[in-house]
């Protein structure tokens, strides 16, 4: 392998992590609440349609169609964890099959290729899409230009995002409270904080995020619109949170990884390069289980740092 | 603040919440669905009508509606029986392909040499031990690694669905019709391993609509009646518990798993020998057989029976979504509707639990 | 005097029970005020309506003759009312100063880490709380996390602090050492509400007392004019006297029934909690475990009862020996076990009375036959215990989870006695059970020790071991650091072996 193919699968890594990163991150914001979002995988495929539809139709100079794509798509998220979050916290539904429900309602066969279809957004390449930018110039500066100056601005966001989300959460109030209410919800109402509004802000901003990964598939990524485009994705992100033991930091890393083997195969190919295809394809999904199994056993989960409430409804007055 | 309403814990579980509660699910997911149709501007009540038209009026729906119904009689019960033990085993999408594999390569295998009725069962056994042992790897590692069984089992759909493209289109497979080239398909089984159809009130009832309904209450046995069936109740119930009666929680994880496994890979069989004749690739994935199955069993509240009759009505109802298909009913709307009936489903379980009380003021009385 | 606290007529319905049944208590500025009652006399539920968790729903709250209505916790606490709780609210990944600062209103953003600090330092200091701030919750012991629960109050500033049950989980001298804390705060103008169900720490803490029994008000009385007698009568409707128990049969302690030989086990941690212990129980032998919560007194029953496996060690029954880490082995050899869990472990919650009788000898071949179940006679089992041992349960196809605390406990009974066992391993058996159910299990005890079972009585409650055992240990730390005979047993030699302090003569 020369060191030009690396670069080109480093440069795809990122570019490819980055809706897995937005994902997981979502992921991290609304599980250090205790909630526990099995529906990340519909969520982002929402966020595609809509993002896809807005790029479609709102009129305006391309910069101004891209944004408000990015933020039609976050609010589909956002409005479809609203939902999870009316489920499992204010009816307190077991957690598991609200975040199925929302995968099997908005997925691949559900509400998001309705909306495809009756929007008609199916097919066509989308014109708006989100490209890749040529920061300072650099783009074409070797190694490091395409890795880092060649990226899609949603990737430089995104590294706004992770220190930021890291600040947010060990630095702050707002973050301790946040990882109380998920540590040990009673503790938290004793101690004054409101646990449901808590959790209710930090699901549906998760929502958001996991919006925004999916409208990087369909204005970026793609860039059109494909029935189930995400292909997993979402599932994929649920795992990155725990690979990344809830810290944006690691998460990021994990993201680069898995978009790394994504990748690997269209890169390869189109560079004849002669391996079995399906088996990059199942590369992932393979590497999520290994992944998995080494960090389960018995005792490392709580010394990673999963929240000690996730998955457990909160209820007050319980006797 | 107060919210108006608050929610108590119910001390005991009435009886008629059995079946009320799947009724209001049902009706409670029309209504949405009816919003979301009218807020896209179609008429819910014509789409309604249609829909129950095609997918429940007369014998030529209702035959059509029960073909539909049994591949996802068997991923619900896989779905009944992991779920009843706190197992969230999503992964009947690839255990049904791996079903239909081992059946498919039973059939070629022997298709020749035997009568129909051993084929039946030489195609449900392999079946159902393909789609087992699928499915006792997440057990496996649910068991000895604490693996979380929700994403391994979804993991290996989507492998699955590779191996399936790799079976058919990427290699010249013992599964693969060499006669196909340009448009790489499935062998054909032989016609002797075609499983049968009988007629009954002038509907045509696929043999393994029966094969369904004998696992079901198979199940039902086994879950009610056995000392295996208590021992899993009890580790759903508490699994500290479970481990101080002396029950052996792992190899239990493992056996439910591969049952689950199991009864999704027969429904492979019975889509391999009973409708499609071949390994179907894009077909299986098309369907989505699997996930459906979460919400026939989670609308039959995880009942081995009650599945049978829900798989009926939802078969029904994606039979209806598969004939009308076309501009006016546009794809997808099927699954919003299954989306929708889980969502109140899984709503619906919150009234099993609780009581839902107004809150009254609080009177303040001053001494 | 001005009142610090009045409720009035307060009334709180749960499902299928009335937790508060029109409480009338006056709690006066700057004194401490004890709350006496048994399990179920509503005295929990009451402070959680004064700490604003639980909504009355009748009555009046006044705080400083204010009538007020709290609808979180944070009324609460803006009010000047805080609850150090028995199951104390820390977050166990946390340092002390992020659970000190937890829902303080404040800047949003940056916590300032060290005037934080400096104010802890300075409220242990004044009040004798000693503890470090950047230490984490789960690396101190249960006296430290209660430290911290008193300062996180006193860091909101609460004039009024509910305690409930402080010192179930202290040994004797932490004990004394909060009873100063306490009178600290109240010499400083504070309001003490102390909860509790023991008579000599009341006596010994508080101003006044009102008893709680049933839910309703008994009264309140003087703690100067009262005696531990009168207030015993108060709260349990009769007058009741605990002695020392004798026995028809005494031990034969030359026939070891039970033997455990350098056993050690790790926690659910991982870490180890039991270092190379040995005891031996002899036949109709009543050998008391004592010790504060968390010393490894439950790994030690787990470890029995083969639910924990051993990492090193063995363990016999009757020189028969025990498979580590199986319960079946552990069963099949004559092992019963009333774990402290009695809900969650000793019984599946949500399964019927009947299916729970079963729990144990379902695999035999009287209740199943070709692995089928035989539910007829698993049915009339359970009818023939219930009846037995006085289970008072609407059928024996309820689920165990609705029956009272008293009832659970003789669902286990029952079976775990019905099995005839060579041992019983009985963790905190009457913990949480009113009166007539405790004498009924001692009872029990009692009788099974009479006919000949070894049995292992694990308790934190030194009066019960007392007054049962026949000869006692005392575990600290996971290990056994003292062995006693119980007639002759001191009180003040086991709350301080109980506490780790080395006595001389003691088991090394």
């Amino acid at each position: 392998m020369n060191s030009n193919l690396l670069v080109i699968i480093a440069a795809s890594a990122i570019f490819y992590g980055t809706p897995l990163f937005f994902a997981a991150l979502g992921g991290i914001m609304t599980e250090r609440s205790g909630v526990l979002n099995l529906g990340v995988e519909g969520t982002m495929l929402l966020g595609a349609v809509s993002g896809a539809w807005a790029s479609q139709h709102v009129p305006g100079s391309a910069w101004f169609t891209v944004l408000a794509s990015i933020l039609i798509g976050m609010a589909a998220g956002a409005l479809t964890s609203t939902l999870l979050a009316f489920l499992c916290i204010t009816l307190r539904t077991n957690q598991t099959v609200a975040g199925l429900a929302i995968t099997i309602f908005a997925g691949g066969v559900g509400l998001s290729s309705y909306f495809a279809n009756i929007w008609d957004v199916a097919g066509a390449p989308v014109d708006r899409q989100i490209r890749k930018l040529d920061v300072l110039g650099l783009a074409d500066a070797p190694i490091v230009g395409p890795i880092l100056f060649n990226q899609t601005i949603l990737t430089y966001v995104s590294w706004v995002l992770v220190v930021l989300a890291s600040v947010y959460l060990f630095r702050t109030r707002f973050g301790l409270q946040l990882r109380a209410v998920g540590e040990s919800p009673q503790t938290a109402d004793a101690m004054g904080i409101d646990v449901v509004k808590y959790r209710y802000v930090h699901t549906i901003a998760g929502g958001a995020l996991a919006g925004l990964g999916g409208v990087y598939y369909s204005l970026a990524i793609v860039p059109s619109w494909v029935d189930g485009m995400t292909k997993g994705a979402g599932w994929i992100a649920i795992a990155l949170v725990i690979f990344g033991f809830w810290r944006p930091s690691i998460a990021l890393l994990g993201a680069y990884l898995f978009g790394a083997l994504q990748s690997l195969g269209s890169t390869l190919k189109a560079r004849n390069v002669n391996i079995s295809g399906d088996l990059l394809d199942a590369l992932p999904f393979l590497m999520t289980i290994v992944v998995l199994v080494l960090i389960s056993t018995r005792f490392a989960h709580r010394r990673l740092g999963a929240p000690a409430a996730l998955g457990v409804p909160y209820e007050r007055e319980e006797r | 603040m107060r919210s108006p309403v608050r929610f108590e814990r119910r001390l005991e579980q009435p009886k008629w919440l059995n079946w009320a509660i799947p009724v209001f699910s049902l009706l409670a997911a029309l209504i949405l669905g009816a919003i979301v149709l009218f807020a896209t501007g179609k008429n819910p009540l014509e789409v309604y009508d249609r829909i129950f038209e095609r997918g429940f009026a007369g014998t030529r729906a209702l035959s059509g509606s029960i073909k539909t119904a049994t591949p996802l009689a068997f991923t619900g019960l896989c779905a009944a029986v992991s779920f009843r033990m706190g197992l969230i085993n999503i992964g009947g999408e690839g255990q049904f392909y791996m079903g239909a594999v081992g059946a498919t390569w039973a059939a070629l295998a022997v298709g020749d040499g035997l009568p129909t009725g051993a084929l039946v069962i030489v195609m449900s056994l392999s079946g159902m031990l393909w789609g087992g042992f699928y499915a006792a790897i997440v057990g496996v590692l649910r068991a000895r690694f604490n693996t979380n069984e929700i994403i391994t089992s979804l993991m290996m759909n989507y492998l699955a669905a590779i191996f399936l493209n790799y079976l058919i289109y990427n290699s010249t497979s013992y599964w693969r019709d060499p006669e196909s080239r340009n448009f790489p398909a499935g062998k054909p089984i032989s016609q002797r391993a075609d499983w049968n159809f009988f007629e009954i009130g002038g509907i045509n009832v696929p043999l393994s609509f029966l094969i369904a309904i004998l696992a079901a209450v198979a199940v039902w046995v086994l879950y009610k009646r056995t000392r295996f069936g208590f021992e899993v109740g009890v580790i759903a119930d508490s699994p500290k518990a479970a481990r101080y009666a002396g029950i052996r929680t792992t190899s239990t994880i493992v056996v439910v798993l591969a049952l689950s496994g199991a009864l999704a890979g027969l429904g492979g069989a019975a889509d391999v020998g009973n409708f499609r004749g071949l390994l179907d690739s894009k077909g299986l994935q098309l369907s989505g057989y699997g996930y459906t199955g979460i919400v026939v069993a989670a609308l039959a509240r995880f009942n081995p029976i009650s599945t049978i009759v829900v798989a009926v009505l939802i078969g029904g109802l994606t039979n209806a979504g598969f004939a009308l298909q076309g501009p006016d009913f546009p794809s997808g709307l099927v699954g919003t509707l299954q989306g929708l009936i889980l969502f109140t489903a899984v709503a619906g379980e919150v009234l099993v639990k609780y009581r839902i009380r107004r809150n009254r003021r609080t009177v303040a009385v001053t001494a | 005097m001005k009142s610090a606290v009045r409720m009035t007529g307060v009334v709180k319905r749960f499902p299928g029970v009335v937790a508060n049944d029109g409480v009338e208590l006056d709690i006066r500025a700057g004194e401490v005020h004890a709350l006496l009652g048994e399990n179920g006399a509503g005295k929990s539920t009451l402070s959680n309506i004064l700490t604003g968790l639980y909504r009355p729903d009748e009555g009046t709250v006044e705080i400083d003759g204010r009538v007020v209505h709290f609808s979180s916790p944070r009324d609460a606490l803006d009010a000047g009312v805080g609850m150090v709780h028995q199951h104390f609210r820390l977050v166990s990944t946390f340092t002390v100063a992020e659970n000190v600062v937890l829902g303080e209103p404040g800047s949003p953003l940056m916590i300032d880490q060290s005037s934080v600090a400096r104010r802890v330092a300075e409220l242990s200091d004044r009040y004798g709380l000693a503890v470090d701030p950047s230490a984490r919750i789960w690396q101190l012991s249960v006296g430290e996390q209660q430290r911290v629960e008193i300062l996180k109050v006193l860091y909101r500033g609460a004039k009024v602090l509910i305690l409930d049950e402080p010192t179930a989980v202290l040994t004797p001298i932490e004990a004394d050492a909060l009873f100063a804390t306490l009178r600290a705060m109240v010499a400083e103008g504070r309001t003490v509400v102390f909860i509790s169900h023991k008579l000599d720490e009341v006596m010994k803490v508080s101003d006044r007392v009102t008893v709680l029994r049933g839910g309703k008000t008994v009264g309140t009385v003087d703690t100067a004019t009262t005696s531990p007698r009168e207030l015993a009568s108060l709260m349990v409707g009769r007058s009741v006297e605990f002695t020392r128990v004798v026995r028809d049969n005494p031990a034969d302690r030359s026939t070891v029934v039970l033997s455990l030989d350098g056993v050690s086990a790790r926690d659910d941690r991982g870490r180890e909690a039991l270092h190379a212990v040995s005891l031996t129980v002899g036949r109709g032998e009543i050998l008391g475990v004592a010790g504060v919560a968390g010393n490894g007194q439950r790994e030690l029953a787990e470890a029995i009862s083969g639910m924990r496996p051993l990492s090193s060690g063995r363990i016999d029954v009757a020189g028969d020996p025990v498979q580590s880490g199986r319960a079946r082995s552990a069963i099949a050899k004559g092992i019963a076990h009333i774990p402290e869990d009695r809900l969650h472990t000793g019984l599946a919650s949500s399964h019927s009375v009947e299916d729970n009788l079963a729990l144990k000898n379902y695999r035999s071949s009287d209740l199943s036959r070709f692995r089928l179940l035989r539910r007829k006679v698993i049915r009339s089992q359970a009818a023939g215990l219930v009846q037995n041992y006085d289970v008072k349960t609407p059928t024996t196809t309820t689920p165990v989870r609705l029956l009272s605390g008293g009832n659970v406990q003789k669902v286990l009974l029952a079976r775990e006695f019905s099995s005839l066992p060579k041992v019983l391993i009985a963790a905190s058996p009457t913990r949480g059970l009113d009166v007539g159910a405790i004498e009924t299990v001692r009872a029990r005890l009692v009788e099974a020790a009479e006919s000949g079972v070894g049995i292992l009585l694990i308790s934190e409650d030194l009066d019960e071991i007392l007054s049962l055992a026949d000869r006692i240990v005392v575990m600290y730390e996971g290990r056994i650091v003292d062995e006693v005979d119980a007639e002759s047993a001191d009180r003040q030699r086991l709350g301080l072996t109980m506490g780790g302090s080395a006595v001389s003569g003691a088991l090394s």
